[in-house]
């Protein structure tokens, strides 16, 4: 693939340490009204076992996600109040590996950066603000139980993954979050707040001098008395999958099912191989496929229908999902088609085109203030730049695909769940 | 800003976009909800989506779209009150970014108004294989609304709000009548909406001269008389009914409560009422966020929207199913005091900062721009910018925001719930 010196010149922004330890990426887009700032920290619901100073935490299931919440709390009010005085909409989420804080805004950007800074840095806990937020996450956490989508997703890992904590679901369950205590949120915060494991990526109507400015306001222009020493425990998993197949029930209206392959994760820093493992569902079962075509025309799929890989710190995976009324038939046509890919390698032009196809998404994001800071902010959680993807897309190559599709998706790491309607 | 008519009930407006790496071309078509037609007009969009003429292979056109840099094509229908909406509209990284010097552009507007105007016939009708395959999709998607359940209890509270009502036919039409469907009906309704629809293009960073004429000279092989569109529906006011419906295995239950609307909004009145909702539910400072969220804990998630062509104001929320009762309470609770009690300046000031912030970052993004103008032309307005929006909203006050909500009245409130929960 050749390379457009206008889309590599669009992809380059700043990357500056600051003696704090914190990361600060800036992408000023000119024209643009609105600024999109993202702060994250790679503390995600799979952390919950780690060393601080030597002290070992064990965290329940959900602590991430509850500290996410309870971040936008301090002595001096929520930081919702706080946002509201400069018009910013503000936002913030959990993943398996990292918790981000954002907000947009088109006026009073210097306000709204010291806000995201302030609320971040200075954690405020008790017990009786634990117990509030423990009946709001609670709902929360009923809204997830009634998503077949996400029972699906978080079935899926249980089936693949026997002691790694992508076995949890993000939120926790309501008795696992009833044992969170003040303490255990003040140890996550010294262990993954400190400004050395977190990034802030702003872009828009901004200007580096003007992120810059908010962080030494914040005092994150000086350096760090003594960071912590901290490190994260994962608990060995087991060889294969830990079960190969799981059903549940719920009150959908027709069967809902999952193919989940247990794969090793991507490297950080490896962004070859994870744009190629983000190809390869779409060489699969994508739109341009003939397999879509035969599942989708004999109406055994919707146009829900699809793959997705993902990888995390200790754990990575494929997974095809959809709806159907026969689901065995999907999952074996599934099966047959990478069989025949490992066999015969990947169509060439297919090939060409889902690079082509991920070239434009590339260049999409950087047209789109939040699309950029946030995936400058994802990027660099994964050990890359915007760059870097474009030039790893650019160099990836039909072999590629063909030798990664000998060690990965493999049946024997392969399980499948059902959701099957439950009786009304 | 200019709508400018091109031809009988045909438009093009042309948007700035020089700062988007992206261009888009979009074709709206206007026409009034026809019940008889509703089940076609559902199937259409998903045939037209699958190839046209020059395309008529789904998978080639899949492979097309790739080609240039996975443009986004698509094909939708929407309501507007008691009038709906065919959409074609494509999307696509701009040529100077293309990686062999393609003509993008070109490309893009030969795939929206190939799918548009010149679909894939066999024997004067759409392909029938395609037709029944299309079928089968929607009725699955029909068959699969109650997956979601909030998004089942929003349409279930508005069937019983709209009733036989133009503005309550179904947008993805009647599972019983897809059965009777065929390629020459569908292609009947096709024609019938090419010939009666009010025609909008909107054109960001693409040849305007060139989508123009190429338009008009689909437009003229067509004998075009365009219907009168709707006014926007204004349902009676009535006692509230409530509805309440059952699943096994339900854990959070959800509500949704619909309000009439007593007059259509208009100029300032519309800016009042984009204040009234982000005061009642419709940001992270209004009364229900704050009180019956943060202070009752009695929802998960309670928000406030209103609908001005659908004459409607919807509060739809996730809550737990023994305190949805305690729920209903705390939100018409807090309108009453909306209405009655104090409105601080504070608060008004708040919600009043985040919208204006909100309609400043509407230029940021190419469907913010196009839905921002195209709003206004489906509610019959003259175009109006959102910096001029801006100002008019910054006159709002209390008494206006108030004088809105006075004019909403609880019409239906339908509850799914958990079925052991409602024994």
């Amino acid at each position: 693939m050749k390379t457009n010196q206008m889309a590599v010149k669009a992809a380059e922004y700043e990357i500056i340490t600051l003696p704090s330890g914190l990361t600060v990426q800036v992408r000023p887009m000119p024209g643009y009204s609105s600024v999109h700032a993202v702060y994250g920290t790679d503390f995600g619901s799979i952390d919950r076992f780690f060393t601080v100073d030597g002290k070992k935490v064990v965290v329940p299931e959900g602590t991430a996600h509850f500290l996410e919440h309870k971040m936008f709390e301090s002595d001096e009010g929520d930081a919702f109040s706080l946002y509201a005085k400069t018009g910013a909409q503000a936002n913030a989420f959990t993943s398996f590996e990292k918790t981000c804080y954002i907000f947009t805004a088109t006026s009073q950007i210097d306000e709204s950066l010291d806000v995201l800074l302030g609320m971040v840095g200075k954690p405020y806990f008790t017990e009786q603000t634990i117990a509030k937020e423990q009946g709001i996450i609670g709902q929360e956490i009923k809204m997830y139980d009634d998503s077949p989508d996400w029972r699906m997703l978080t079935e899926s890992m249980r089936c693949l993954y026997s002691a790694h904590p992508i076995r949890d679901d993000i939120a926790g369950t309501v008795e696992s979050i009833a044992q969170i205590t003040p303490e255990m949120l003040y140890d996550c915060c010294k262990a993954f707040y400190r400004p050395g494991s977190m990034v802030l990526s702003v872009a828009g109507n901004v200007t580096k001098e003007q992120v810059l400015a908010a962080c030494a306001r914040a005092g994150l222009d000086q350096p760090v008395q003594q960071a912590p020493k901290v490190e994260r425990l994962m608990p060995a998993d087991c060889a294969g999958v830990a079960q190969s197949s799981s059903t549940l029930y719920m009150p959908v209206a027709k069967p809902c099912f999952a193919l989940a392959y247990k794969e090793k994760p991507v490297a950080f820093g490896d962004t070859r191989r994870a744009i190629l493992c983000d190809m390869i569902s779409e060489l699969i079962c994508g739109g341009m496929t003939p397999l879509y075509r035969r599942l989708y025309d004999s109406g055994l799929v919707n146009p829900e229908f699809d793959g997705d890989f993902m990888s995390v710190r200790g754990a990575g995976c494929f997974m095809f999902s959809g709806e159907s009324s026969e689901p065995e038939k999907v999952e074996q046509m599934i099966w047959d088609e990478i069989e025949r890919l490992r066999r015969e390698g990947v169509d060439e032009e297919t090939f060409t085109l889902c690079k082509n196809q991920s070239y434009g998404s590339l260049i999409t994001d950087l047209g789109n203030v939040e699309d950029t800071a946030s995936a400058m902010n994802a990027a660099f959680m994964k050990g890359r730049t915007l760059s870097d993807e474009i030039a790893a897309l650019a160099s990836l190559t039909k072999q590629d695909a063909d030798e990664a599709l000998q060690t990965m998706l493999l049946r024997e790491n392969c399980a499948v769940v059902h959701i099957y309607p439950a009786e009304a | 800003m200019e709508r400018k008519q091109i031809g009988n009930g045909a438009y093009i407006t042309v948007l700035d976009s020089q700062k988007f790496n992206r261009c888009r071309i979009t074709l709206h078509f206007q026409f009034p909800a026809n019940r008889e037609q509703a089940t076609a007009a559902a199937v259409l969009p998903l045939v037209l989506e699958r190839g046209y003429a020059d395309c008529p292979d789904m998978t080639e056109l899949s492979r097309r779209l790739a080609k240039l840099y996975g443009a986004d094509l698509a094909v939708d229908n929407a309501v507007n009150g008691g009038n709906r909406i065919l959409t074609v509209d494509i999307v696509g990284i701009c040529d100077p970014f293309a990686l062999e010097g393609e003509n993008l552009t070109q490309e893009y507007l030969k795939i929206a108004l190939g799918v548009a105007f010149d679909p894939y016939l066999v024997n004067g009708v759409f392909d029938p294989e395609a037709v029944q395959i299309e079928k089968a999709t929607l009725a699955q998607r029909l068959e699969a609304e109650i997956n979601d359940k909030r998004s089942y209890c929003v349409r279930q509270a508005r069937r019983k709000f709209y009733g036989s009502s133009k503005a309550g036919i179904e947008r993805d039409g009647y599972l019983e009548e897809l059965p009777a469907l065929d390629a020459a009906a569908l292609k009947r309704v096709y024609d019938e909406i090419l010939r009666t629809a009010t025609v909008d293009v909107m054109v960001q960073g693409a040849n305007a001269q060139l989508v123009e004429k190429a338009v008009l000279q689909r437009l003229s092989s067509i004998d075009r008389a365009p219907a009168a569109l709707e006014p926007a529906t204004l349902m009676p006011r009535q006692e509230c009914r409530h509805y309440t419906e059952t699943f096994s295995d339900l854990v959070q239950a959800k509500l949704c409560m619909l309000f009439a609307a007593s007059e259509t909004l208009n100029g300032e009145k519309l800016e009042a009422n984009r204040l009234a909702m982000a005061l009642f539910g419709g940001s992270v400072t209004s009364r229900l966020f704050l009180n019956v969220r943060e202070k009752q804990s009695l929802c998960y998630y309670c928000g406030s929207s209103a609908g001005v062509m659908g004459g409607v104001m919807m509060v739809d929320s996730g809550v737990e199913p023994k305190n949805a009762a305690k729920a209903e309470q705390a939100i018409l609770h807090e309108l009453d005091q909306l209405l009655h009690g104090p409105i601080t300046d504070e608060e008004l000031e708040d919600c009043r900062r985040g919208i204006l912030s909100s309609m400043e970052s509407v230029e940021d993004t190419l469907s913010g721009v196009e839905n921002w103008y195209y709003m206004q032309i489906c509610r019959g307005e003259e175009l109006c910018s959102p910096a001029e929006s801006r100002r008019r909203l910054l006159a709002v006050t209390k008494e206006q925001v108030r004088q809105v909500l006075a004019g909403y009245s609880l019409s239906v409130s339908y509850l799914v719930t958990a079925k052991e929960d409602a024994q």
